[in-house]
């Protein structure tokens, strides 16, 4: 994308205060959106969109600038403004750039720009037929189809040259359905770092109909009730309670700002001896994977928790030169409008040995969760809370009448620490995670499981 | 580099005879300083411009969008926009403005902001966290203390004769503290936005954080019951979030919006009028047109409870019909993304209660100061939430015992009629505004 000696020039101007090192992070990305709503394809955009950033660094102090034009007095000029918050006058040695390769853990095997834009418009039209077809009382269907291609070149003063493709692909169909006064909405959406192969697995009828099924099954709801009780969590949904709940606590930053519940646990036992936790970007073309991450660490298999003790933490290059450990290759951005700060990949709660059915015939009473809106947390607390988007009641061992209007509410810690089973059956879910204002793509992905007592919110009795 | 005036208009002059086009440009550069520990955390420049452009041709649209790009690239925009268009359907609805008269308003550009130097941003934002460290000895340590500030320009013509340009300022001073007591650590936020850094006062920022994560030191898990509720600023304007997507008229005019069948009707009580003011200057959201040109105007929602309509684009006032024009509520991301329906200042209007006597009318209940999970927890299309919350208990006409690991739940409407009072203290964040608000009664679930 960039000549190597004009990105060396760049780190030269980045360094001309020292710093710890510099790095370049370049990056092309063209992208197809369509949307149908209300029976049309209201919309088709493509997008080119290509910048650089610059980011210098000391300890954790770094300055940061970016540009999205690439000629070489733009980047000069984000160089010596990324550099400005230094203080030193000693200029810091740029090591000769070489390349490195990853295993190429994204590859796809049908390019998205491939496939005529008709046709992904017909991959639409069928979620329309197929959501509309499955009840009388869907009212609404909204149908994206998203493709992107990222091209991303990192470069640092250690000689480190990375240049990384990743295609991403998600459809997603959203389903409003309406009985009366009472309205529900269902939402499918799966995604991967794949090309259009991926919907050969996930195929957009499937999607439509899993949509239509969660909107139509809800108009039969009732009020979800309120208090402690069991909560047994779908598997694919017990994993973005990993992630919120456990997972942001988990990450270096918020340990190193003394700003997380975890801080001083590392080799304690702080969840259920059940639970085995990763966080892995290494998994072919999972929705959170990479060969490298944005600040050119190769990805890894992180280990976060073995029979419920604590292993680590989630590391950037600042933090774990500061903590004096090995980086993990969490070092994420939105783009090259952000700076890296350290994110999750795929995280996952590994599958355990119960059979899930006999999980749910083992609770009396409760709620069963099979889709989670996406939650929050305070790292610092512990406090997270979580919508439950598709909830059913646990009467006597069995699954009875859906419940709306839940969410789950608790404190990581003592959550993690009254899992009580885990099923066989492994499932993922992919979503976006926001933090400090970036957004970024996430896998999250758990077998079913049982929360002895949680707090559940909600307004019925 | 051409100036953003021009960029448009040689889009705009690639258009064929029978479609319309419409250009959308803007730039903006970006600062923002954080300190910890008596030091630089980070310091970020954000320099940036794009372009984006809509083409409708046989009711067809088409969007294209391109960062940075030369005058020939705009036209190449427009080629790419109306070959996507050949792909969507065809709807009567998709039409560009006509140009109307606006006012300008010099005041939303700052130009003492301007001309604050980097230095002085890091000697700010180094102050900030200062300050903030030295209030209370068990707030030694901030999560983020932060300035910032942003110049943007924006400039849109069309086919139809549209052609507007403006500029805008904005800074803000964001602090999270760590209050700790033995083994409990609570988290304070405030914030401020305002026109300019050279206007930004930041003391109150930081104390107010400092307070409201001191003040949650020694926090319970309530009993679940159903108590009278006020809602501080930070947490009544989570709520507004909700309230925006329910009043957007696309999703009314597609089935999404449970107030669709509601207009004329006491939704709300007596004390609730809800506004959208986009020239209202002291709100963050003052801007003299929408994303389509379209003057800013003041639209009201809620009038004592009454739904009166809704927010709309050029879009879904041509779908709506009976004579409604568009609100001037077309906003967009940014130059990546076609105009859509959203609020410029979108605020509860204030009434005349002071904060006590707010609290005076909440015996026995709960200030809530903090929601959490708004996003997944709250439903615009059926108007269902239960969200998490934090607060503290009202007794005695003042606030006591710290409050934590509780939810609130309730549906749109429900809470809307049970507003049983509306404070005088409207505060803005970002583009949304309110005062405290306590409603009669909610389910505040917890052990």
């Amino acid at each position: 994308m960039l000549d190597r000696d004009l990105v060396a020039d760049v780190l030269t101007a980045a360094r001309r205060k020292g710093g710890d090192f510099a790095e370049v992070f370049v990056e092309e990305r063209s992208s197809t959106s369509i949307r149908l709503d209300d029976g049309k394809v209201e919309e088709l955009t493509t997008g080119l969109d290509r910048g650089a950033g610059v980011r210098v660094a000391e300890g954790t102090s770094y300055g940061y600038a970016y540009s999205n034009k690439l000629d070489r007095d733009a980047l000069l000029e984000a160089a010596a403004a990324a550099s400005a918050a230094l203080r030193g006058d000693a200029a810091g040695p740029i090591v000769d750039l070489t390349d490195r390769f990853g295993p190429g853990t994204n590859r796809a095997s049908r390019a998205a720009d491939s496939v005529a834009a008709a046709d992904k418009v017909a991959w639409l039209r069928e979620v329309d037929e197929v959501a509309r077809g499955h009840s009388p009382e869907v009212t609404q269907v909204t149908g994206i189809y998203l493709d992107s291609l990222q091209r991303r070149l990192i470069a640092a003063s250690d000689g480190r040259w990375i240049d990384e493709e990743r295609p991403r692909i998600r459809l997603v169909a959203q389903v409003v359905a309406k009985r009366g006064d009472v309205i529900q909405t269902g939402w499918d959406g799966p995604a991967a770092c794949a090309g259009v192969e991926f919907l050969d697995a996930h195929p957009p009828r499937v999607t439509a109909e899993r949509a239509a099924t969660r909107a139509v099954t809800m108009l039969d709801s009732i009020p979800a009730p309120a208090g402690e009780m069991a909560v047994v969590v779908a598997n694919g949904c017990g994993g973005v309670l990993f992630h919120e709940a456990v997972g942001h606590p988990l990450e270096a930053d918020a340990v190193d700002k003394e700003a997380s519940v975890y801080r001083d646990l590392v080799g304690e036992r702080c969840a259920s001896e059940l639970i085995d936790g990763v966080d892995d970007a290494t998994i072919a073309n999972g929705w959170g994977s990479y060969d490298f991450d944005d600040e050119g660490e190769p990805a890894q298999r992180t280990e976060l928790f073995r029979g419920g003790v604590l292993q680590g933490f989630l590391q950037d290059r600042l933090r774990a030169a500061k903590m004096g450990v090995q980086p993990t290759g969490n070092g994420r951005r939105e783009s090259y409008a952000s700076p890296p700060i350290v994110r999750m990949t795929n995280t996952n709660i590994l599958p355990g040995n119960e059979d899930p059915d006999q999980i749910l015939r083992s609770t009396a009473h409760g709620i069963y969760v099979r889709g989670l809106g996406g939650g929050q947390v305070n790292p610092a607390t512990g406090d997270f809370v979580f919508g439950v988007s598709e909830g059913y009641l646990i009467e006597d061992g069995q699954v009875t009448t859906p419940v709306r209007g839940a969410n789950l509410i608790g404190r990581a810690i003592e959550v993690m620490g009254s899992v009580d089973a885990i099923g066989s059956d492994f499932e993922t879910w992919e979503g976006v995670c926001g933090k400090d204002g970036q957004s970024a793509p996430v896998g999250s992905g758990s077998p079913t499981l049982r929360i002895a007592k949680i707090t559940v919110g909600g307004t019925g009795a | 580099m051409p100036e953003l005036g021009s960029l448009v208009h040689a889009a705009i002059e690639a258009a064929e005879d029978d479609e319309q086009v419409e250009a959308y440009a803007e730039e903006g550069r970006q600062t923002e300083v954080s300190a910890l520990r008596s030091q630089i955390e980070g310091m970020t420049f954000a320099e940036s411009r794009g372009l984006g452009v809509r083409v409708i041709r046989d009711g067809r649209l088409g969007y294209a969008w391109a960062a940075d790009p030369s005058e020939d690239e705009a036209r190449g925009t427009v080629w790419r926009a109306r070959e996507n268009a050949a792909l969507s359907e065809p709807d009567e609805h998709n039409a560009l403005p006509d140009p109307r008269a606006s006012e300008s308003m010099p005041e939303i550009f700052r130009e003492q902001s301007v001309i604050v130097s980097a230095d002085d941003k890091v000697k700010m934002a180094l102050e900030l966290e200062a300050y903030t460290v030295s209030r209370d000895p068990r707030v030694s340590k901030v999560d983020l203390a932060q300035v910032g500030d942003a110049v943007s320009r924006v400039a849109i013509a069309s086919t139809t004769g549209v052609d507007v340009e403006y500029a805008r300022t904005d800074a803000w001073a964001v602090v999270v503290t760590l209050a700790v007591d033995g083994d409990e650590t609570q988290t304070g936020f405030s914030y401020a936005i305002t026109r300019g850094l050279d206007a930004l006062t930041w003391e109150p920022v930081a104390d107010e954080a400092v307070q409201r994560a001191v003040k949650m030191l020694g926090a319970v898990k309530p009993s679940t019951a159903k108590v009278p509720v006020v809602l501080d600023p930070f947490a009544a304007s989570s709520f507004l979030g909700v309230l925006a997507g329910a009043l957007n008229a696309e999703n009314v005019l597609k089935g999404r919006s449970l107030f669709a069948d509601m207009v004329g009707r006491a939704v709300g009580s007596d004390p609730f009028t809800l506004v959208d003011d986009g020239r209202r200057l002291d709100g963050p959201g003052a801007c003299p047109f929408d994303a389509e040109g379209v003057p800013s105007g003041r639209t009201e929602l809620f009038t004592e409870g009454t739904l009166q309509g809704f927010l709309h684009d050029t879009y879904t006032a041509r779908r709506a019909g009976d004579g409604q024009r568009s609100t001037g509520n077309a906003k967009r991301g940014g130059y990546r993304s076609t105009p859509g329906v959203g609020t410029s200042n979108f605020f509860v209007d204030p009434g005349d209660l002071s904060y006590d006597q707010l609290l005076a009318r909440a015996e026995g209940g709960v200030l809530i100061m903090d929601v959490s999970g708004v996003h997944s927890g709250a439903n615009p299309i059926s108007g269902e939430f239960s969200v998490g919350a934090t607060g503290l208990r009202v007794q005695g006409g003042a606030t006591g015992e710290p409050l934590r690991e509780m939810t609130i739940a309730s549906t749109l409407p429900e809470m809307l009629s049970g507003v049983a009072g509306v404070g005088s203290d409207l505060r803005f964040f970002s583009s949304v505004g309110t005062p405290s608000i306590l409603i009669g009664e909610m389910t505040l679930a917890g052990v």
